[in-house]
């Protein structure tokens, strides 16, 4: 009779696993790939994240797949596309793609490669041939005259994209396996005034286990202007417990490194480009369960820098408003805090601020007007 | 071992030699299929980390991977992926103990990731006219009355209520053979094995169905490997698209035949030129988190009905034992009467009792607890689901919730143990250590992979499952 004990009824009924969704933000950014070419060409490199999306779809019969573009010019969809309006043909009807929208693309390739390579798995092949597609669509769309404005990467853009589909896939798959929606819902939006883990820890098992994984190219510091959006993308991951994976294959990618501390992601910079697949296959395959399970990269230096908010500059040293918590890269002439309009003290200045100031300025940002779920959180980069 | 994958399927390619495995291989879409469904996700991180490094990877390396508390489930993954002969053990070139990826193995999965093999294993569509498609909907109600019609058969309710599925004989000496059912007096009785079956879910029947299938296959002179391969092959077919027969050789054409009587596959007929996977061949490598599908809501809820609502369960259990089930099908009706005392019967609802002597009564037939309480939660109502988790997210993060009422699980587990007082384990007894040392390193190693079934610190003998791994651990150890 001893063989039964209080916990032994759990395992049985214990759900397996949940599916997982990967959702891929690949920068595309031609200015770096073309100084990485020699190394690693984009094709190549697309080729291995397919063999890597292959995988990670091969590991579960229903884990998903997003992916992503962050382009010079615009973020936009690679897969799934069906959902959402082609930018290409100029018709911006509904940018967040509530309307399903029949798209000539997919379909003409999927009908004269179904005798060429018939022998792949075919939700693999759907991935890839529209992934390809699209991101030929995208790249002959590029023109040189696009490409001199601006030479960063819509980073932002990206991640909020990649959110907005996490989340709609999230409620989806909720409703479709019952029982967990009344529950999970009301603990995400309640989780900012108690704070969250214990909660959500419990639901996280039985939902949709979601993450995202950057591949950076670009360097962040010609995306400074993005910072304000970026850091609050980086923080609505967190609350919901969406891991940011980070593969720097290169370029300095300093709020992303932030991205993956602060949601306790894995972040890698590749000292070996050629070798992107066995990186992504090692590091960045494994998900959250197996994750517990594993040793896995992080970087113990983070460069907590933050950008200004009067000139989007990426200051070491600055000047916090002691009211709203805004970054200013130098005194402001007139003592008016320009995001919440205080008006503060900066009579004395020049005596020794850097000390208040390089304490503060490590993690400190702050949204501009969501403030109010942007205060409480910088504060959180516990260790790996 | 709550990280391995359900076990009837493993058990039996667990038990197939090495020759066996090396033809299998040969498929990328048997080993697509087989990493998908046999391993757990420790196993799934190892295979793909190794599988496309040059060099074997150093054990050492491969262990400093996994943190230090895991170690039990690092060990279970590689004890299991070494009984599926998937990984082996090498010595790199300067003489370390070192992983790699067995070769069929990893080149077919390669070739199914990136899409590059000529075999043809993953099926020819075929262009089917328009308008004579036949759509996802009918392929689930085609699947849902063959598979209800052998159930049906099986606990003799064929007859009423539902209409009357013709099986052929094929299927009838395949339920025999399997001594899932036996025919006496030209009647069938269901024996203790079928009534084991009838209350599996869905996925793990279809397994097992097909596994007696594979073993029969071999007394008609049919290859096993041939059989199994082409399991696999409609195992990653997509659900509501056609494929080409004539590629097929003439045994997976009759296979087709048989696999259709199931309800695994559908064709017009036996000699249309094409086929189609069911929801019961395209889930075979899902867990069975997937099969919350509309295909089980409409095998276990009312016929038709449920089918339009994905996931239905239909029963709802009290504290205090009462059950409430929405059914008017007589096979749902007279599975639950297996192990409940019916009290009312009306229209769409049956109302009834667990009790001491319904279970024991359920016992003594052969089913166990843990058979009742995983049918009684693969079917419960979506409103017990709902009610248990926000209980018990609120009390017990990190456990993952029960359906059921804890209370009726324990007492059903209670009862069966009153009967059950002795349990009998094959295996293997370890003895006759000289010392307490030698004695514990291998019963630690034998714990750890999941094979240690008793053991007596005092007498300084264990007992294990699986001798294998604790014999080759003996051995590396002199």
């Amino acid at each position: 009779m001893n063989t039964i004990d209080a916990t032994e009824h759990y395992e049985t009924s214990a759900h397996d696993r949940p599916p997982s969704l990967l959702t891929i933000i690949l920068d595309t950014n031609p200015h770096a790939w073309a100084l990485l070419s020699p190394t690693l060409p984009l094709s190549t490199a697309i080729a291995n994240i397919l063999v890597f999306i292959n995988a990670h779809l091969a590991s579960n019969y229903a884990n998903e797949v997003a992916v992503v573009s962050s382009h010079t010019s615009q973020a936009t969809w690679l897969y799934p596309v069906e959902k959402f309006p082609n930018n290409n043909n100029n018709n911006h009807l509904d940018p967040d793609g509530d309307i399903p929208m029949p798209t000539q693309q997919p379909q003409p390739p999927s009908n004269t490669t179904t005798t060429t390579n018939i022998n792949k798995y075919r939700p693999f092949r759907i991935v890839e041939e529209q992934v390809s597609s699209h991101l030929h669509n995208l790249m002959t769309q590029t023109t040189p005259s696009t490409l001199q404005s601006t030479t960063s990467t819509m980073m932002a853009g990206a991640l909020t994209l990649a959110l907005s589909h996490i989340n709609r896939r999230t409620l989806a798959w909720n409703e479709a396996h019952g029982g967990d929606i009344d529950t999970s819902n009301p603990n995400d939006p309640s989780s900012t005034t108690s704070t969250s883990s214990s909660n959500t820890k419990g639901t996280a098992e039985s939902t949709l286990q979601s993450r995202i994984l950057i591949l950076s190219v670009s360097s962040s510091t010609g995306s400074a202007h993005q910072y304000i959006p970026i850091m609050n993308a980086i923080f609505a991951c967190q609350r919901l417990h969406i891991p940011i994976d980070v593969c720097k294959v290169s370029g300095d990618a300093v709020f992303l490194q932030q991205a993956s501390d602060a949601t306790k992601g894995v972040y890698m910079a590749l000292d070996e480009p050629k070798g992107l697949l066995q990186y992504l296959m090692m590091a960045f395959l494994p998900d959250q369960r197996s994750r517990r399970h594993l040793v896995l990269p992080t970087r113990v230096d983070v460069d907590f820098r933050a950008a200004c908010f009067c000139h989007r500059r990426v200051v070491d040293v600055g000047f916090v408003c002691s009211i709203c918590l805004s970054i200013f890269c130098e005194p402001l002439g007139d003592g008016v805090c320009l995001t919440c309009g205080s008006r503060l003290d900066v009579s004395d200045y020049g005596a020794k601020p850097a000390v208040v100031a390089r304490k503060k300025k490590k993690k400190k940002v702050k949204g501009n007007g969501v403030s109010a779920a942007g205060t409480p959180t910088p504060t959180p980069t516990p260790g790996p | 071992m709550a990280a391995a994958p359900s076990s009837r399927p493993f058990e039996y390619l667990e038990s197939l030699a090495g020759t066996v495995f090396y033809k299998l291989y040969q498929q990328p879409s048997t080993a697509l299929a087989i990493f998908r469904r046999m391993l757990p996700d420790l196993a799934k991180c190892f295979v793909m980390a190794l599988l496309y490094l040059k060099d074997p990877l150093p054990a050492a390396d491969l262990e400093a991977w996994v943190k230090s508390e895991s170690l039990k489930e690092r060990d279970n993954a590689l004890s299991i992926l070494g009984r599926l002969h998937i990984l082996s053990n090498t010595v790199t070139a300067d003489n370390v103990r070192a992983y790699k990826v067995t070769d069929p193995f990893a080149t077919s999965l390669r070739h199914a990731l990136t899409g590059a093999d000529q075999t043809q294993s993953f099926g020819v569509l075929s262009h089917v006219p328009a308008g004579s498609e036949v759509s996802i909907p009918d392929l689930d109600e085609y699947a849902r009355r063959q598979w209800e019609g052998v159930l049906g058969y099986m606990v003799g309710t064929g007859g009423m209520g539902a209409p009357q599925v013709t099986l052929s004989k094929g299927v009838k000496e395949l339920l025999q053979a399997g001594h899932l059912v036996e025919i006496r007096d030209r009647r069938v009785e269901i024996t203790q094995d079928g009534f084991a079956f009838v209350l599996q879910d869905v996925s793990t029947q279809v397994w097992h169905i097909l596994i007696l299938y594979v073993e029969s296959a071999s007394a008609i002179k049919m290859d096993s490997v041939e059989v199994l391969s082409f399991v696999f092959l409609l195992s990653s077919l997509e659900l509501g698209k056609s494929y080409e027969k004539n590629h097929l050789s003439s045994k997976q054409l009759r296979m087709l035949t048989d696999l259709a009587d199931f309800g695994i596959v559908y064709q017009e007929s036996p000699d249309a030129p094409r086929f189609y996977p069911t929801r019961l061949a395209t889930t075979l490598t899902s867990d069975s988190s997937a099969l919350s599908n509309p295909l089980l809501g409409s095998l276990s809820g009312p016929a038709g009905e449920a089918s339009s609502k994905a996931g239905t369960g239909f029963i709802i259990i009290e504290t205090n034992y009462r059950v409430y089930a929405y059914t008017s099908s007589p096979l749902q009706i007279s599975l639950i009467a297996l192990f409940t005392t019916l009290k009312y019967r009306f229209p769409n609802l049956i109302t009834g009792k667990i009790t001491r002597q319904s279970v024991r009564r359920a016992v003594e037939m052969g089913i166990t607890a843990d058979q009742i309480i995983s049918y009684l939660s693969t079917h419960a109502h979506p409103q017990m689901r709902k009610h248990n988790v926000s209980r018990s997210t609120s009390n017990q993060a990190g456990i993952p919730p029960s359906v059921l009422p804890p209370t009726v699980v324990d007492q059903i587990r209670l009862w069966q143990l009153e009967r059950d007082r002795v349990k009998a384990t094959s295996g293997f007894l370890f003895k006759d250590f000289v010392s307490l040392a030698e004695y514990e390193a291998p019963c630690r190693y034998a714990e750890e992979i999941g094979v240690l079934a008793w053991k007596s610190d005092r007498k300084r003998m264990f007992f294990v499952t699986r001798h294998e791994q604790v014999a080759a651990f003996l051995r590396s150890r002199k």
